[in-house]
């Protein structure tokens, strides 16, 4: 596992002095691909305002990702406990879920009059399906011969829940929730664009609208260079929330020695 | 007087002879499940007698399983009819707590740890306000976990989690106990360590088992009445009593236990061979 991360580390360093060298010994232009120290240095010049604007985007994607994760799991409770809302509610998931973010984006803006509404709404249709998908694919794995325990012991719908639905669905939660915050950042970023600058202080996605109006391409690369980080970072507090709620039972934590 | 083939007549004397004995009786039991053509069981008459151990012993698939998930109301019979004259475990609205199941494999949930899941059962108990004594560390001890109790069921061995299983079946306190194939994925000495080991819990708690079962020794070595039964569908073949019949402490090695296990394996084979 370490030897893994130092491996993917070198890796990572190996292309960016490659990246560097050859863009020295090729004589490209910095306007079209800056060299990585030269990215660095505008992400340092112009470090308050790209901050600021990380800032906002990851607030926007955190939040969107936050009420997937109370809207999916109130779903998968619902349905748990009526067939026939499931039903009901299904189709609209699905044509909701087929419709592309994009399309719907400009509806959105004029519905909504906050930007940062809009752009938050837009993060969390896109981070939302997948993680109710799972959810309930979750709730509904749930084995047979676990439930036959607790109907042996007379147990009610609310005790096989808790006991035994909602434990089982977690890692396919988790799963969803790891798909979800790649999503909900990609949502936070397309409204953006699509929607217009965030009131309050704007995301990175309109730092690389700006940039290319300013043709600071390092800017826009150091934008660009920070959404990945961003995204990086959430992947990794999904994952590591994910490794403490199973660490202990589920095997793909299995200890191997 | 040893071991021998119960006529209907006899049969018959013996449910007369032990009626405020009896704990459970079916009669004339069938079941077709819904996805298959055929019964899948047909017309199961059999008695449960105060603390029995009796062995249902069958070839796989006659429908041992499904017999044992009737009797504890998991699976509803479409004929005949299922008494337990001294309580009613049919109806899940009433308290279950004198009957508990041993499933084929151990069932554990894999997110409790040993503790957690013995105290499933009690917790559930509890907040359906049956009474429930706390015994635990005590079911604990009576099974060998002691030392486990944080361990979680990906870290036991297959012969653990049979324990554990039977850890929490116990919990509860249970005066019947049906046990489903429970050691037929351990390997022979710990099977056997584990049969006797219930054969001393149920000298210990008075209690009743019902035994479901493929293998002939462990039927032999384990009860005083063994029900064979045939498959296709799945019938009960003969049956034997040998109750009032002293087990000796090496039981297993004598030459009666051979003749014994002979003639029921005899019986088995007769069964196979009327389907
Ligand atoms: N849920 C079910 N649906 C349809 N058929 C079943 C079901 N459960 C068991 N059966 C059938 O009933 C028969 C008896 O099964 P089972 O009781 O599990 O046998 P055993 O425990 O003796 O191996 C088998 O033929 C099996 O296919
Ligand atoms: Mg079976």
């Amino acid at each position: 596992m370490q030897n893994n991360k130092i491996h993917s580390l070198l890796v990572i360093i190996i292309l960016f002095l490659a990246w560097e060298i050859s863009f020295h010994l090729l004589n490209l232009k910095w306007y079209l691909l800056p060299p990585p120290s030269m990215i660095l240095v505008s992400i340092l010049n112009n470090a308050h305002l790209l901050f600021l604007s990380l800032l906002t985007t990851l607030k926007i994607a955190i939040v969107a990702l936050i009420l997937s994760v109370i809207v999916s799991t109130s779903f998968s409770i619902v349905f748990y406990f009526s067939k026939f809302i499931e039903r009901s509610l299904t189709p609209i998931t699905v044509i909701l879920q087929v419709t592309p973010i994009i399309a719907i984006a400009p509806l959105i803006s004029i519905w909504v009059d906050s930007s940062e509404i809009a752009t938050l709404i837009c993060a969390f249709l896109v981070a939302f399906f997948p993680l109710l998908a799972n959810t309930i694919a979750g709730f509904k794995s749930t084995e047979k011969k676990h439930l036959e325990l607790l109907r042996l012991y007379g147990a009610n719908k609310y005790q096989i829940l808790r006991f035994v639905v909602i434990p089982n669905a977690l890692p396919y939660f988790l799963s969803g929730l790891k798909i979800s915050s790649g999503l909900a950042l990609i949502g936070a970023i397309v409204g953006e664009f699509v929607i217009g600058p965030i009131s309050g202080h704007s995301g990175l996605a309109y730092r690389i609208i700006e940039s290319g109006y300013q043709l600071d391409i390092p800017k826009m690369f150091g934008a660009v260079f920070l959404i990945s980080l961003s995204g990086i970072m959430l992947f990794n507090l999904v994952r590591l929330i994910s490794y403490l709620i199973l660490r202990k039972w589920h095997s793909s934590y299995q200890q191997v020695d | 007087m040893g071991l021998r083939i119960l006529s209907e007549k006899e049969r018959q004397k013996n449910i007369d002879d032990n009626e405020s004995n009896l704990i459970a009786q079916l009669q004339g039991v069938s079941k077709k499940f819904k996805s298959t053509k055929n019964e899948s069981l047909h017309d199961i008459n059999l008695e449960v007698y105060q603390e029995d151990f009796l062995s249902i012993l069958g070839s796989s698939g006659c429908g041992k399983t499904t017999i044992l998930k009737m009797m504890c109301g998991l699976i509803k019979s479409t004929a005949g009819k299922i008494n337990w004259p001294t309580s009613n475990f049919q109806n899940s609205s009433e308290n279950p707590a004198n009957l508990s199941f041993v499933f084929q494999e151990p069932n554990l949930l894999p997110w409790m740890n040993v503790y957690d899941n013995i105290k499933l059962p009690l917790k559930i108990y509890k907040e359906n306000s049956y009474k429930a004594d706390e015994n635990i560390y005590d079911i604990i001890k009576l099974v060998g976990l002691e030392g486990f109790e944080e361990y979680y069921p990906r870290q036991l061995s297959g012969g653990m989690s049979m324990r554990v299983s039977i850890a929490r079946a116990l919990v509860t306190q249970p005066k019947v106990l049906l046990m489903d194939e429970p050691f037929s994925a351990l390997d022979e000495t710990r099977r056997f360590d584990l049969s006797q080991e219930i054969l001393k819990i149920k000298k210990e708690k008075k209690l009743t088992v019902v035994y479901v079962t493929h293998s002939i020794y462990e039927s032999v070595f384990l009860s005083n009445r063994i029900y064979v039964m045939q498959s296709n569908p799945g019938k009960i073949f003969e049956e034997f009593d040998f109750s009032n019949q002293e087990k000796p402490e090496d039981y297993r090695f004598t030459p009666q236990f051979f003749e014994q296990t002979k003639i029921v394996s005899d019986s088995l084979k007769r069964a196979q061979n009327a389907e």
